[in-house]
C-alpha cells in the first residue's frame, strides 16, 4: 500500500518511524509492505513512487529541520504530483477553519483515496460532511488518533461495542489539563503549573486551545458524531475551561475527598467540556497526562479505558491501528 | 479560615412539616415486630404490607430473641406514603402484632456543587433557598474557602436530593445563577 504523510511534525516523523519498525508485521500479514511515496511538511516536500526511506526521511527532518529540499505553495498540486492509496495527514490543527488539514482531507476523498488523521479540527468542523464525502467515493476515513492518542476508544466503540446501546462517554480527553490539576492537586497555583505543563512540552506557548477546553471540545464533537451519531459542531459544545479553577477550590475540594477534572460528556442529547469534581479513586481520578473514558453502554454498564492521550508513539499507534484497519477492509 | 455552614437540620424541619406534599415519594421503612410463635402468624404480620400496596424489600425472622412467647421480625419495606403506613400499623394492631420500633426514610441523591468567584455566605444562602423552591431536598451542607489574592471565594455545597430528576433542575438553576453572577461552575461526576 502506497500512502501520503501530510504533516512531518512529532506525529509524522512517529509515524513514519512505526511504519519502518512494523514492516516484518506488514509483510507477514498482507503480503506486502508499506511504501511512503510523498512527505510534506509546512514548507517543503518529497515524493518518489518508488518509495521513500522511512528513517532517512526522519534523520533529514531532524538535521535540516525540513523533510524535502523543493518548497511549495500548493499542497493539493503535490498531493496530485504522486500515485497513492491512504492520505495520513497529521498536519497542525486548526479548530476555527480546519486549516489545510481540512483542504488535504477533502481533497484526498474527492480524488477517492482513503484517509486517516490525527487533525481533530477538521473533523470537528465538517464531520457530517468528510463523512459523506467518503461514503460517496466509497473511501475509508479513519481518525482513531484525534481523541485521546493511545487510548482505543473510537475504534471500541466502533468495533467491540458495535451491538451496544452506548447511552453516554465521558472523560478526560486532555492531558495537559489533567496535569495541571494533578499539579494544583499538590498545592502548586495555576500559573505554576501551567508554566511547568510548557516547560515539558505538554502545553504550547499560547495554551489556550487546552486550558479553555476547546481541544477537549473538539474530541467531544467528533465521539457524538461517530459514537452517537449525532451531526454537531464545536458551537454545539458547552464549553467550560480550567482558568476559573484556584488553589481555594483544589483545596476545598479535596477537603471532601474529591479532585476536580476536566471532563467532556456526551450522551445522546448532553454535549458538555466542564471542570467537575471527581471522588479520590473513582477511575476518572487520574493524575499526570493521563486520558481515561468511561463508556457506558445497555448491556456491558460502564467500561473504563486509560491510557496516554498524546505523544510521538502513542498517537502513532492510533495511526497504525487505523492503518491495519483500512488495510484489512482492503484484504476482504 | 473557613466558615462552615451545617443547614441539615433547619431543611430537615422544613422537609417534614411538607412532608405530606411529597407523597408520590415512596418511603422506605424499616419495622421490628413482634409476633406469636404459632404457625401463620409469620405469614400473617407479612401479608398486611401487601394489602396497602406495600413492597417487602427484606426480612429477618430471628427465633433466637423470643419476649413473652413471641419472636422477633425485623422487615424492611417500601411503601407510598405515611397514609399507607399508618393504616398498615392499625392492620398489625388489630392483628396483636407488637410493633416495637418503626423508621422510615427517604431514598436520596447526593450531588456536590462547587462556585467560585466574588460570592458572600449570605449570597450562597439565599441561593439556596431559592433553590429548595424548586427541588426536593432532604439534606445540605454548605462549605466557604478564605477569600484569595483576588478577592474570590469558593462556595462547596453537597446536596441530597429526593428524586433523581431534580440534580438535573439544581444544576440548571446553578448554572443560570452562575452564569449572571461571573462565577465558575463545577459539579460532581
Amino acid at each position: 500500500m502506497k500512502v501520503f504523510i501530510a504533516g512531518f511534525g512529532t506525529v509524522g516523523q512517529g509515524v513514519t518511524e512505526v511504519i519502518a519498525s512494523r514492516e516484518e508485521f506488514f509483510n507477514k500479514r498482507y503480503g506486502q509492505s508499506i511504501k511512503i511515496v510523498g512527505v510534506m511538511d509546512s514548507s517543503t516536500y518529497v515524493t518518489d513512487s518508488g518509495g521513500l526511506d522511512p528513517l532517512k526521511l526522519v534523520s533529514v527532518k531532524k538535521e535540516t529541520g525540513k523533510v524535502g529540499k523543493e518548497k511549495y505553495t500548493d499542497a493539493l498540486k503535490i498531493l496530485d504530483s504522486v500515485d497513492y492509496d491512504t492520505l495520513i495527514e497529521v498536519s497542525p490543527t486548526d479548530y476555527k477553519t480546519g486549516g489545510q488539514g481540512l483542504k488535504n482531507i477533502i481533497h484526498a476523498l474527492e480524488t477517492k483515496k482513503d484517509v486517516i488523521t490525527t487533525n481533530k479540527g477538521p473533523l470537528a468542523i465538517k464531520f457530517g460532511e468528510l463523512i459523506a464525502l467518503a461514503k460517496k467515493n466509497k473511501c475509508k476515513l479513519k481518525f482513531e488518533g484525534t481523541v485521546a492518542g493511545a487510548m482505543p476508544i473510537i475504534n471500541l466503540c466502533h468495533d467491540n461495542l458495535i451491538g451496544e446501546n452506548i447511552q453516554s462517554i465521558r472523560g478526560i480527553l486532555n492531558g495537559t489539563c489533567n496535569y495541571i490539576l494533578s499539579k494544583m492537586d499538590n498545592g502548586q497555583p495555576f500559573d505554576q503549573a501551567l508554566k511547568e505543563a510548557q516547560q515539558l512540552g505538554y502545553a504550547e506557548t499560547d495554551p489556550s486551545g487546552d486550558v479553555e477546553g476547546y481541544d477537549s471540545a473538539c474530541k467531544v464533537v467528533i465521539l457524538a458524531n461517530s459514537v452517537f451519531d449525532r451531526n454537531v459542531t464545536l458551537s454545539d459544545v458547552s464549553i467550560t475551561g480550567i482558568t476559573g479553577i484556584t488553589e481555594e477550590a483544589v483545596s476545598l475540594a479535596k477537603s471532601r475527598d474529591m479532585v476536580i477534572r476536566l471532563i467532556g460528556e456526551v450522551g445522546e442529547e448532553k454535549l458538555e467540556v466542564a471542570p467537575r469534581l471527581v471522588p479520590k479513586g473513582h477511575p476518572l481520578a487520574v493524575s499526570g497526562t493521563l486520558n481515561a473514558a468511561q463508556i457506558r453502554s445497555d448491556l456491558a454498564g460502564p467500561i473504563t479505558i486509560s491510557g496516554r492521550g498524546a505523544g510521538r508513539m502513542e498517537t502513532a499507534s492510533a495511526v497504525l491501528s487505523d492503518l491495519i484497519s483500512v488495510m484489512d477492509d482492503r484484504k476482504e | 479560615m473557613r466558615l462552615i455552614k451545617n443547614m441539615t437540620h433547619a431543611l430537615n424541619d422544613t422537609i417534614i412539616n411538607i412532608g405530606q406534599i411529597f407523597s408520590r415519594v415512596k418511603m422506605i421503612v424499616n419495622a421490628e415486630l413482634y409476633v406469636k410463635d404459632l404457625p401463620g402468624h409469620l405469614v400473617g404480620s407479612l401479608e398486611p404490607i401487601s394489602m396497602v400496596d406495600g413492597n417487602i424489600k427484606g426480612v429477618v425472622h430471628d427465633r433466637e430473641q423470643i419476649v413473652n412467647n413471641r419472636i422477633s421480625l425485623n422487615v424492611t419495606f417500601e411503601v407510598e406514603d405515611s397514609t399507607r403506613l399508618k393504616e398498615l400499623e392499625d392492620i398489625w394492631k388489630a392483628r396483636d402484632i407488637i410493633i416495637s420500633s418503626i423508621d422510615s426514610v427517604y431514598k436520596t441523591y447526593p450531588m456536590e456543587y462547587m462556585l467560585i468567584g466574588n460570592l458572600t455566605a449570605s449570597y450562597i444562602e439565599n441561593l439556596m433557598d431559592e433553590a429548595a423552591k424548586k427541588v426536593r431536598v432532604a439534606a445540605i451542607d454548605m462549605r466557604y474557602s478564605s477569600k484569595d489574592h483576588h478577592d474570590n471565594r469558593t462556595a462547596m455545597i453537597s446536596v441530597k436530593m429526593r428524586e433523581q430528576e431534580d440534580i438535573e433542575v439544581l444544576d440548571s438553576f446553578l448554572r443560570k445563577a452562575c452564569k449572571e453572577g461571573n462565577m465558575t461552575y463545577i459539579r460532581g461526576l
